[in-house]
């Protein structure tokens, strides 16, 4: 995807210059305010209109952008035309292999550290050095591993490579959100539907899910001296 | 027996068909799996995504859907997005620290290699001519010499 595709904030037509991408989409009329207007041109606009509609529906994605503050609101469109496409690429997982392989990723390295830090304490030492540690197993993964984020504080992030997935992931985070992600209580039925579904909201069926998912689709762990790629895995 | 209708045709009030896409996904039990997705895709739109894939895959399909969806209703301008942003910082946070300890590992290795080889070289000119701590010279040799005059 061409970074000229990124959604501006700077574009749309709102009943002057003609309809903007989301309203020539449509095909209707492109009203003064229209709140896709400043997002969607009508150039590549609707290109990447077509994906959050065919994802999320545009009457959704209306209601949502409606509810954020409009200087956050390119950041949100930015975000939602990344995980749409996303989907569109991988109907099974969208965006969430890629966070489960990162999460790997940071697993790896995470493991690759404890050893090393290991071994430069027995390096320390005066008397001669013990056989390092084996190389730690990296825990199994869970939701409540994954870092946390919230909305109660702002952050800055660099958006521009998410659109562009062959620009370096050089990502720029001034604060850090925070969310309780144990706050997922969920039950999972994949039996058929003769199987009555399990009922156990122990807040740990994301989390089963995390582990479900890394166990299949996760890479081997090795340990990773590379940039973390922007795309994720497909879906086998 | 499933015997009541799911979360899905609960929360839309409709009659849940035994053929029903959303009912192996989203049980009666758990209404508000289905809730954040219809809030966030539709429901006409998770069908439509289920509905495209094999039944073995729907399952995580709809999985992954919730995540994405409880995602953006906690963080509405970032989701999942922010997740990712901050699983990129810790992973370039630690492959700096991996290259800091390595090159600590480095320096102390190149150290005790050099320390090792400076006491090979004092050892093999033979602790007997080193004195002892009174200054005399210490008889008891390490080596032994008789083989030398055989």
């Amino acid at each position: 995807m061409s970074s000229s595709s990124v959604p501006s904030g700077s574009s749309g037509a709102a009943g002057g210059g003609g309809p903007c991408g989301a309203c020539k989409f449509l095909r209707r009329k492109c009203v003064a305010g229209c709140i896709f207007a400043p997002y969607f041109d009508s150039e590549q606009g609707a290109a990447h209109f077509a994906a959050v509609h065919k994802v999320f529906g545009a009457s959704n994605v209306s209601k949502l952008l409606l509810h954020i503050p409009a200087e956050k609101r390119l950041d949100a469109v930015v975000t939602i035309c990344y995980e749409a496409q996303a989907r569109l690429r991988d109907p099974v997982y969208g965006c969430v292999a890629h966070i489960f392989a990162l999460q790997q990723q940071v697993v790896n390295l995470q493991a690759e550290l404890s050893y090393l830090q290991a071994h430069l304490a027995t390096l320390e030492l005066p008397t001669p050095p013990p056989a390092p540690p084996p190389p730690l197993l990296p825990p199994a993964l869970s939701i409540s591993d994954l870092p946390t984020s919230s909305s109660a504080f702002p952050a800055t992030y660099d958006l521009s490579s998410l659109i562009d997935p062959m620009l370096h992931p050089s990502w720029i985070l001034n604060q850090r959100h925070e969310i309780d992600p144990r706050s997922f209580s969920t039950t999972t039925a994949r039996a058929p539907p003769e199987i009555p579904s399990s009922a156990a909201p122990s807040g740990g069926d994301l989390q089963e899910l995390a582990r479900e998912l890394l166990n299949r689709h996760a890479p081997p762990v090795v340990p990773c001296r590379n940039q973390a790629s922007t795309l994720p895995p497909h879906s086998r | 027996m499933n015997s009541g209708r799911c979360a899905a045709c609960k929360h839309l009030r409709r009659r849940c068909p035994s053929d029903c896409v959303f009912s192996p996904y989203f049980p009666a039990n758990n209404p508000r799996r289905f809730a954040y997705v219809h809030k966030i895709y539709g429901a006409s739109n998770v069908g439509k995504i289920l509905l495209d894939l094999p039944v073995n895959r729907r399952a995580e399909a709809a999985d992954s859907l919730y995540y994405e969806a409880y995602c953006r209703i906690k963080d509405p301008v970032y989701g999942c997005v922010g997740l990712i942003t901050i699983l990129h910082q810790q992973i370039h946070n630690a492959q700096c620290q991996l290259a800091r300890i390595q090159a600590e590992i480095g320096a102390l290795s190149t150290q005790s290699q050099s320390e090792v080889q400076q006491f090979q070289q004092v050892e093999n000119v033979g602790p007997s001519f080193l004195p002892d701590q009174n200054g005399v010279p210490n008889s008891t040799s390490f080596y032994d010499l008789s083989t030398w005059f055989d």
